[in-house]
Parts: C-alpha cells; structure tokens; sequence
C-alpha cells in the first residue's frame, strides 16, 4: 500500500491496525499529527442547534403577527369600501320619488325631456337608472303628462296603468276616484284587466267604481295647470276634496247633499272667489275660522 | 428511502426537526467556506426563515439543497458587496503540557502560518478538508452534504492537505 493510499485512507479514518502501523512509519507522521493537532484550533463557533432554533421559530411568528397586523388595516379599509359602494349602489338603484304638498304644484323633467306636472298632495316616483330599459313611473294622486316619443311608456297607479306612446293626458287618481283624459296621441288605460283606448279628446272616470261617459274634451291641457279646477257633472264631495287639497283647509257640509253632482270651476289662488264659486251655485253660505271651512244651506 | 409522510413543511414539528438535521452542518459549511466575520448564524437563521415563507411549496427531502443554496447565495450576495477577506477566527486552545517559551513561540509562528496556508486554499478545498478534520466527518458524509462524488471530497480533501504542507513549508 503506497503512502498517497495511507494518507487518503487516515483521512478518512478508515485504517486497519495493520494499516494504522504501517501509517505510523510514514516519515512526516509526526508532521501530520501536528497539523491535525493545530487545525481543530480552527474549528467553527460551537452552534447552539436548540436556541438557533428558537430563534428562528420567534423570528417566524412574529412575522406572520406582523404579517397580520398589515392586514388589519387592509381589512378595515376593505370595509369601509364595501360599505360605500353598497350605500352608491343603493343610493343610485333607488326610486327618485317627488312629492307635493297641501296647495302646491310643481313640474318635473323625466330623463328622456318627459315633463310631468304635478298637482297638489300628489307622488311621483321612477327610476334613472332603469329608465332606459323600461320608462315606467309610479303615481298617486294627479299628474298631466307631457310624453316624449319613444317607447312606451307606463304609469303605474292603486287604480291601473296607463301606457302611452308620445303623448299628453292627466291622470287623476284619488279615493274611489280614477280619471285619465288624453290631449294627445292615444293612451291606453288598463283598470280592472279591461283595457281601454283613449283618443285625444277621450276620457275615462271610474267613480265609485263605477265607469261613468263624459263628453269630449275640448282644452289641450287640464285647467288645474292654470291654476283652476274644473268639474262637470261630478258628485259635490268630489269638489270639496279638491278644494281640500288646494287650500289645505277642512270643509263641513251642513245641509248639503254631498252626491249631488256639480258643474263648475275654483281657482287655486283667491280662497274668498273659490269659496263663492263652490257655494253660490248650491245656494249656501260659509263661514271661515283658520283653516275650518263650514258651509251651511238653510 | 423511507415513504414520503408530507408534501410541505408548514408544521411546525416538521420544520424543527429538519432545522435540528441540517443547521449546524449548514453554518459549518458557511464558516469554513466565508470565515466568521461575514455572520454565518446569521445567513443560517435568514435561509430557515426563507424556508418557511416558502414551505408551502418545498418538500421535506429538498429543504436541505433550498437552505444550502439560499445561504450560499446570502453569502455571495454580501461578498460581492464588501469584499470581505476571509480570516479564519483564533481560538486557544489546550496544547501541550510541556509549556516552555520557546514551544509557545514556535506553537504560535505555526498557527500563524498555518492559518494563511488555510485562507489560500480554495473555498471548494477547505470546506470539505475542514469538515473532515475538525468535524470528523467521513468522505461520505461530506459527500452527501455538498452533493458530490465521494471521490472528488477525497480528491479536494488530499489536495488541500498537500497545499497546506507545502505552503506551510515554504512561509
């Protein structure tokens, strides 16, 4: 066995005795000896396995802790965008409703130039977002409509629909009350699953549930936007509501048969006149104390 | 090779024992391949932390060559920043009994030598010679730990030794 093989073989420490003694004869065994002796003063920092563990193992939650504590905030600015986004898309998908009061009128642009004026103690709602698909608003009480062409176009009320096509007309819906009258165009007045066509000029009542014929209408608008009411042929409380709602006052009948039917006319901006036109025809007399009106026939 | 048990190492228990397995050989590898003042429990601790950011996608049986070679690469990342030169660390330990003045001075004019011969070997060199003398550890071992032939940790071990002489020889 040469000495290369020797020393290759102490290196890694797999001498026989027999080879061990034979290393041993080698002539610098004395100077490998000491160098092997001197090199174990090189010898790595003793490495603590345990606590280097533990040290990572604390470097390692803390990160994730710290990983965590990002996402706090994240979470709560997170949130705080779902909660704005609901609100808009709440906000936005919502029914615009316009409503008036006792003795107030108002008109109102719908998103495709539509105006509808609206009459006192009335409500009007629709929907921006949906009104391209489908033109549809809610109403109670009454409303002249002024329609822009285009697709049809629905009112909804407690008492039917109405569709129409580019047109005007009035819709007037109060207790046990349904008028629709057309100027313009053709509407088509669905009450009780019956539809019915109105051309201009044409009217449809529902009194009481019952349909009652009315003459042609001659005005191209109703006369409420001039700030008159017009009533022909109708049962008497039928004016008193109406004045009612105009002048925000209360109305007691002494005497007075309220189904008797009544042709005339109030305006909305002198109570002393309209109180004169309501009541010289029936032969009656009023007094007034704030907002009590009481009208007497002797 | 036993049956594979896990696909990853987030467990805790998993981690720790393959720390426990390799961290000691990895910062003596680091030590005898970069020297001391280049932190090598430092780039230890840094590969098992890299390790367990990533446990998800290493498996058990390569988490040794993932630490190996992130370390390494944390080393040669700081080298090629501060061209840092090796210096193996001196420590004192017991020699001889027969302590006169003149052994000391020629114990330490050794050392002294012997340390330059140690920092002109080659990284390959020395890191394999110094785990074979002052670790103890057999070609094999050696072998398996840097992922080559048995024969070339004998080739790199016996040519470090015969460098050493001779350079020892000639300071």
């Amino acid at each position: 066995m040469n000495r290369e093989e020797l020393i290759s073989k102490w290196l890694d420490n797999d001498l026989s005795n027999q080879e061990l003694e034979a290393f041993k004869q080698l002539d610098d065994y004395d100077e490998l000896i000491k160098l092997n002796h001197s090199l174990k003063a090189f010898k790595a920092d003793e490495y603590n396995t345990s606590k280097e563990l533990e040290g990572v193992l604390t470097t390692v939650k803390n990160k994730k802790q710290s990983s965590r504590q990002w996402l706090k905030p994240f979470m709560r600015i997170a949130a705080i965008l779902a909660v704005c986004f609901g609100l808009y898309y709440y906000t936005t998908t919502l029914d615009t409703t316009i409503s008036t009061e006792f003795a107030q009128k108002t008109t109102i642009e719908l998103p495709d130039y539509s105006s509808v004026s609206l009459n006192a103690k009335s409500l009007l709602a629709f929907n921006k977002n949906k009104w391209k698909q489908d033109r549809e608003v809610k109403l109670q009480g009454e409303a002249f409509f002024k329609v822009a062409k285009g697709s049809s176009f629905k009112v909804k009320t407690a008492s039917g629909i109405v569709t129409v096509y580019g047109t005007q007309f009035n819709i007037k819906q109060r207790n046990n009350y349904f008028e629709v009258i057309c100027y313009e165009g053709l509407v088509g007045v669905s009450y009780n699953s019956q539809e019915s066509k109105l051309k201009a000029g044409d009217s449809f009542l529902i009194l009481d549930g019952k349909l009652i014929a009315k003459e042609k209408e001659n005005r191209i608008m109703p006369s409420w936007l001039n700030n008159v009411s017009s009533f022909k042929s109708l049962p008497y409380k039928t004016i008193i509501t109406e004045f009612e709602r105009q002048y925000n006052v209360e109305v007691t009948l002494i005497g007075i048969d309220s189904t008797q039917l009544f042709t005339g006319s109030f305006a909305h901006d002198n109570i002393e006149l309209a109180l004169k036109s309501i009541s010289l025809p029936l032969n009656a007399t009023y007094s007034k104390t704030n907002r009590t009106i009481i009208l007497k026939r002797e | 090779m036993g049956k594979q048990l896990h696909d990853n190492i987030c467990e805790e228990h998993i981690y720790s024992s393959i720390f426990n397995k390799h961290a000691t050989d990895l910062h003596n590898f680091l030590y005898y391949k970069f020297g001391e003042l280049l932190n090598p429990k430092d780039k230890v601790q840094e590969a098992f932390i890299k390790l367990w950011e990533n446990c998800s996608k290493i498996s058990p049986d390569k988490a040794k060559s993932f630490v190996f070679t992130t370390a390494n690469n944390l080393m040669l990342n700081e080298v090629a920043h501060q061209k840092v030169v090796l210096k193996h660390q001196q420590t004192k330990p017991k020699m001889s009994t027969n302590e006169n003045p003149e052994f000391l001075m020629q114990e330490s004019e050794y050392n002294d030598k012997l340390q330059k011969a140690l920092a002109n070997l080659t990284e390959a060199q020395r890191v394999a010679f110094m785990m074979n003398r002052v670790e103890g550890k057999r070609f094999k071992e050696i072998a398996e730990l840097l992922d080559i032939s048995t024969k070339a940790v004998e080739k790199r071990i016996y040519g470090a030794l015969k460098k050493l002489r001779k350079d020892i020889k000639e300071l």
